[in-house]
């Protein structure tokens, strides 16, 4: 597995800040909210995060993985994406669309 | 690789005795030494000083560790190419060796604190806005109305108030 | 200076001028040396890419903005993290986050360091774009 892209499966990501908190780029920007649901059967609704937006700024990434192995769900992982050449630094900044994994697209 | 390496942790009176010890004894290589911070380790300001020493073929060499608070014994006399290392500790740890070389070694004035102390705050960290301060928002018709933790959240390497203080 | 031409595509070719900074010329160098590369005979028209691999401190901003403003019509690439915006050492005091700061920049690599074949595509870029 090449280590020249950080992929987001965003099914698998609960919103739970980790891989925001561990990175030490400080390169991932999260946004999400909260909502209630209630289960069929369940007495009281229950809180689930919904993801919101998501980022990472491959102007700063030192591709530590650091992210990858920290995140309990799996929701981040090695890609064999293209590398990353850009004309504009803005446009590094890459967010749940572009962060797809390779095969998905 | 040596094949075996020993650890041994003296008090600072004996740091010079021990190195010279260990170098009468063969342990004529000296590989390196620097500067372990403890603040985050027992809370104190102590900085720990580690030697590493070696015998000529590698076969077997010997840590020397010792815990300073802010001085220690230069040891340049015994082991002159201790010197580079002794001079890279003063400026990084900021750690006195008494009786070695004055010289800085690469002299960057550095806000007058040691950039490798875990008490030296880099300002980057307290100015930039730390993404990880956000949490799942609780929102209302879109409209943000709270978060869904009330624990405050302070990026790694920032004491709490530190702007204030 | 040496002139390599791409061997996929022999009609685009450049001339690498490397401020070498930091660990991300090492990369560089394999990526010139990697066979997508092809050496050819220097032209007269003068080097084509300043590629700015490495860290970038504040001390050292003279020294690159002397090399750049050396090559006046030059494209400037900024390879790799630390170049582009600081990298790992964005909380650094003496480094400078990103020399977009300073010199205007053609291309941005991404990557810690870049991987090889960046760089092949940022030269593919910048001959598409018919910056070269």
């Amino acid at each position: 597995m090449k280590h020249s892209f950080i992929a987001l499966i965003e099914d698998k990501c609960t919103s739970c800040m980790l891989c925001v908190r561990e990175c030490p780029a400080w390169c991932i920007h999260l946004d999400s909210h909260t909502v209630d649901v209630t289960d069929e059967g369940a007495r009281r609704p229950k809180k689930v995060n919904v993801l919101d937006s998501f980022e990472i700024d491959y102007s700063l990434c030192m591709y530590c993985g650091v992210c990858i192995d920290v995140c309990p769900f799996d929701a981040l992982a090695w890609d064999e994406h293209r590398a990353l050449v850009t004309t504009n630094r803005e446009d590094m900044l890459l967010g749940i669309e572009e962060l797809g994994p390779s095969g998905s697209s | 690789m040596p094949r075996s390496s020993t650890w041994e942790k003296v008090e600072p009176a004996d740091w010079r005795s021990t190195i010279e010890e260990l170098r009468d004894k063969g342990f004529i290589f000296f590989d390196f030494l620097t500067g372990v911070d403890q603040e985050n380790v027992d809370g104190s300001n102590a900085c720990e000083v580690v030697a590493h020493l070696a015998t000529k073929d590698l076969s077997s060499s010997h840590f020397v560790s010792t815990q300073v608070f802010g001085e220690l014994p230069s040891i340049t006399d015994l082991i002159p190419a201790a010197q580079w290392h002794e001079r890279e500790c003063t400026e990084m740890f900021g750690i006195q060796f008494i009786g070695g070389s004055a010289n800085p070694l690469l002299r960057h004035e550095y806000l007058g604190r040691p950039p490798l102390r875990k008490s030296t705050v880099l300002a980057a960290r307290v100015l930039t806005p730390w993404p990880g301060a956000a949490e799942p928002e609780i929102k209302e018709d879109g409209r943000k109305v709270g978060n869904a933790s009330r624990r405050r959240q302070r990026p790694p390497g920032v004491p709490e108030n530190w702007l204030q203080t | 200076m040496t002139r390599y031409a791409l061997t996929s595509d022999p009609s685009v070719s450049v001339e690498v001028v490397s401020a070498s900074l930091a660990c991300c010329t090492l990369e560089l160098q394999v990526a010139l040396s990697s066979g997508a590369l092809t050496r050819v005979p220097e032209g007269d028209v003068g080097p084509s890419v300043i590629v700015i691999a490495g860290t970038v401190t504040d001390a050292l901003v003279p020294s690159v903005l002397e090399l750049i403003h050396s090559y006046p019509d030059t494209k400037v690439m900024s390879f790799g993290a630390c170049a582009t915006s600081g990298g790992p050492y964005w909380d650094s005091p003496p480094v400078s986050k990103g020399i977009d700061q300073f010199v205007e920049v053609s291309t941005y690599v991404a990557g810690c360091p870049p991987r090889p074949d960046a760089f092949i595509q940022a030269i593919q870029e910048l001959s598409v774009n018919g910056a070269l």
